[in-house]
């Protein structure tokens, strides 16, 4: 199995000699004979004849392929081998060919006799499969009777590298293995959105460009913002043109071919949290009318806006998000450059308490939250879930399914899967210590759940702080967040799917050992009968075997009494004929 | 199951057939006309209909450019193979175990061979063709007329064999309705020309002993023109 050369010695010689023969033919040994060969050539194992016997079979077998290996180079024909073998041709025929077919022989022999014959093209052939391809396993296409033979020696098949180490302490937890196997390639799901691709161009873009935050691109010409492309100019750095004055030929004295396209729809296109709000709450209002969506966002053009709502992960746990962070709008606002989102986003709440019930509830619940605080937990939780959509709630229930320990790893699980997709998010997770996050999951249940909301309180000066120079970051571990959360919620989930399949298969175990024993006894009432059945028969047999005698014995007496008398003799050659009738 | 109903079991009879896997008649036609002579061996399948045997005289004569009269002689003779070949079907053929030596001893053009081996005639899986075309490849014959041959030379033998075993068969059940426990006498007498496999076995061994592989080894001569006209005239001569 292992070895692609299999070694084997060769019982007369009594040195070891190593042999080649193919590693699907590894099943062979000089001692057995294996199932392949049974089922290949029946004819000897069904005890049809006394010719062909099991140790016939062996005998054969042993000879043909000593015989091939007294001279590995040479092809051993069956024409070589049948004048010293007793045996029907045809019989010793099917031996030969079986045990070339499987490579027992002629196999490593040069083909020197490279005739336009069959089997010999066979043999070519498979050897040339195996110079092609490296002792890789075949599944043999002749092998007789749906037999499969998959050794696995040294297996081709493209191995991924195996994934960075994951922390992986419960199997089947986490997604991990899968993940590994796929090679970290995610479906291109309508739900899904590559948030982390988006962040490394966002950060490279940012490391890149001005250190001063998101400014408007605003043409050098006419003083108004540049949506969806612009013209730069090379030899000076700051200059810009929008695309509609660089087309009237508003670029003065400059050379046209100073000027360097840059597509606002593919590079520049980032959207701060306050424009995503913007948005949100355009879309809100104005539905799908994509217009009054861009005028309202303003900054964004009606392509952006709709690519970005595309974008995002999925519209109510965004919109939660931005309920959630309600609390630090103003500060944001008052921080953010973009002086338009403000009164905007003070509309924006209006307009959700205005627009649905639902909204509306949400809001006040938030509110709620706002008043009350955080030392409350009872409390607490509430906002967080609510904040969070339904997603909380239902990692908070099923962490309590299965219980504090199995939602550790879980999380453990999730946050190390998070960190290995991507640098970005691992970056992040370091960055906000994030890591804390597993800490606190092996404990209660309930106080884990707080202190989500308790950590996210302790972040959330800090993020205010951090808001003046990257006001990005504030959306990323929140979506990180949650992509966490919903990793563990997985995770629980599929522990707790696992403790059911456990208790079914521990079910179906005590149901089939009582079938079993079901079985047993019944197998065991019908020796009894059996047992019983035999004593019968025995006594029957002894009154029997005593009739016999007496029959016998009577006979010898007619016979004596006849010979007495005297009696003539065709009687006693009857007799003796039925006699030996009897004996047949 | 399939591999063992291929194999004739020892303790049923059999219905006469052509001991191989595939049921097939030699033939061999021999018909000389105004001088001209045609010499031909083939195998016919006997469940083709017979209407097959005057279209093959036809196109054989044609093909072979062969005076018209061949066609009639070439059919009869056919149709009279065929015929007697149908006679034996559905007789009972021999009983338990049967191996026989078959032994090759034919010229094809220049090539000559001898050869000795056994045959299991309850083996209805066995193909003389198959065995002809190993036996080319292996003594490297080229002659592409030398392997039909072989396959042909192993067939009339085994036609030969099935023929007397029908007979002997038919002579044991007479004797068997005269008299009864007379089976192991019939049984010996019928493996007149079988061999009993496990006494060749020898003691321990299916390997044969040395001085018998010359015997059973396949002997292919290659003749030279005056070799065969040689042999040509003694033949004619014998004949």
């Amino acid at each position: 199995m292992e070895a692609s050369n299999f070694k084997q010695s060769v019982p007369e010689e009594p040195h070891l000699d190593l042999y080649t023969i193919p590693s699907y033919s590894s099943w062979f040994q000089w001692g057995n004979i294996h199932e392949i060969e049974r089922i290949s050539l029946r004819e000897f194992f069904d005890g049809s004849s006394i010719t062909r016997t099991p140790r016939i079979y062996k005998e054969y077998r042993d000879f043909i392929i000593c015989k091939y290996r007294e001279d590995l180079s040479r092809r051993l024909t069956f024409t070589d081998v049948r004048k010293s073998l007793v045996g029907d041709v045809s019989t010793l025929h099917k031996v030969f060919t079986f045990l070339e077919k499987w490579g027992l022989i002629n196999f490593s022999g040069t083909a020197s006799s490279s005739s336009s014959s069959s089997t010999n093209a066979l043999v070519q052939e498979k050897k040339k499969e195996v110079e092609d391809e490296k002792w890789r396993v075949r599944v043999e296409e002749g092998a007789p009777y749906g037999v499969r033979v998959v050794v696995a020696p040294n297996s081709l098949k493209t191995v991924t590298p195996p994934p960075p180490p994951l922390p992986l302490g419960v199997v089947g937890v986490s997604g991990g293995g899968e993940v590994a196997e796929n090679g970290s390639k995610f479906p291109p799901l309508a739900s899904y959105s590559d948030i982390y691709g988006e962040l490394l161009l966002q950060q490279q873009q940012q490391a890149h460009q001005q250190p001063q935050g998101k400014e408007l691109v605003l043409c050098g010409s006419c003083k108004e913002p540049c949506d969806s492309g612009h013209y730069e100019y090379i030899k000076e750095e700051r200059f810009i043109l929008c695309k509609k004055c660089f087309g009237n030929g508003d670029y003065g004295c400059k050379s046209v071919h100073d000027f360097k396209f840059i597509d606002g729809m593919n590079h520049i296109v980032v959207w701060t949290e306050a424009e995503t709000l913007l948005l949100l709450e355009s879309v809100l209002k104005h539905g799908d009318d994509w217009e009054l969506v861009a005028q309202n966002v303003k900054t964004k053009s009606k392509l952006d806006c709709i690519s970005k709502l595309l974008q995002l992960p999925f519209g109510d746990l965004m919109l939660g998000s931005a309920l959630g962070k309600s609390k630090f709008w103003d500060t944001r606002a008052d921080i953010s450059s973009d002086g338009q989102a403000v009164p905007a986003a003070r509309e924006f709440r209006d307009a959700v308490a205005r627009d649905s019930q639902q909204h509306e509830h949400k809001h006040e619940d938030q509110q709620n939250a706002e008043d009350r605080g955080p030392p409350q937990k009872r409390l607490c939780t509430v906002p967080i879930l609510d904040a969070s959509s339904s997603l909380m709630k239902q990692v908070a229930r099923l962490s309590a399914v299965v219980g504090p320990p199995i939602t550790a790893c879980a999380a453990d699980a999730a946050v190390a899967e998070l960190c290995y997709e991507n640098r970005c998010s691992r970056e992040i997770f370091d960055d906000d210590n994030f890591g804390d996050e597993s800490g606190y999951s092996a404990q209660n249940n309930e106080e884990r759940v707080c202190r989500v909301e308790s950590s996210e309180g302790e972040k959330r000066p800090a993020m205010s702080e951090l808001q003046e120079t990257t006001p990005q970051k504030n959306v990323v571990p929140l979506t990180l967040r949650m992509r966490a959360s919903t990793a563990t919620c997985l995770g629980a989930a599929a522990a707790h799917a696992k403790l059911l399949a456990d208790q079914e298969e521990r079910e179906i175990e005590h149901l089939l050992a009582i079938v079993v024993e079901t079985q047993l006894k019944k197998l065991q009432r019908k020796a009894k009968v059996l047992e019983n059945l035999e004593v019968i028969m025995e006594k029957q047999h002894d009154q029997f075997s005593e009739f016999e005698e007496d029959i016998v014995a009577e006979r010898m007496n007619v016979l004596q009494e006849i010979f007495s008398a005297g009696i003539p003799r065709w009687n006693d050659h009857t007799s003796v004929k039925s006699h030996t009738g009897n004996a047949l | 199951m399939k591999a063992h109903s291929a194999w004739g079991s020892s303790k049923n009879s059999i219905k006469f057939r052509i001991p191989t896997s595939d049921n097939l008649v030699p033939i061999r036609l021999d018909i000389e006309i105004d001088g001209q002579r045609f010499r031909d061996a083939f195998t016919w399948n006997p469940s083709d209909p017979d209407s097959e045997v005057v279209v093959f005289a036809k196109r054989t004569v044609k093909d072979l450019k062969l005076p018209p009269a061949f066609v009639t002689q070439i059919a009869q003779s056919i149709q009279s193979q065929l015929t007697e070949f149908r006679s034996y079907e559905g007789q009972d053929m021999y009983t338990g175990e049967r191996v026989v030596p078959i032994k090759l001893d034919l010229r094809v053009n220049h090539t000559l061979i001898k050869d000795q081996f056994y045959w299991d005639l309850n083996n209805f899986e066995s193909d003389p063709e198959e065995f002809a075309r190993t036996f080319c490849k292996d003594m490297g014959i080229d002659d592409p007329e030398v392997g039909p041959a072989i396959a042909i030379a192993i067939r009339e033998q085994l036609y030969e064999i099935a023929i007397q075993s029908v007979a002997s068969a038919k002579e044991s059940r007479m004797i068997k309705k005269g008299r009864k426990g007379f089976e192991h006498i019939t049984a010996s007498k019928t493996g007149g020309i079988a061999v009993d496999l496990v006494k060749s076995f020898g003691k321990s061994s299916v390997i044969r002993k040395r001085k018998e592989w010359d015997v059973f080894e396949p002997m292919v001569d290659l003749l030279s023109n005056e070799e065969v006209d040689a042999l040509e005239a003694r033949e004619e001569r014998n004949a």
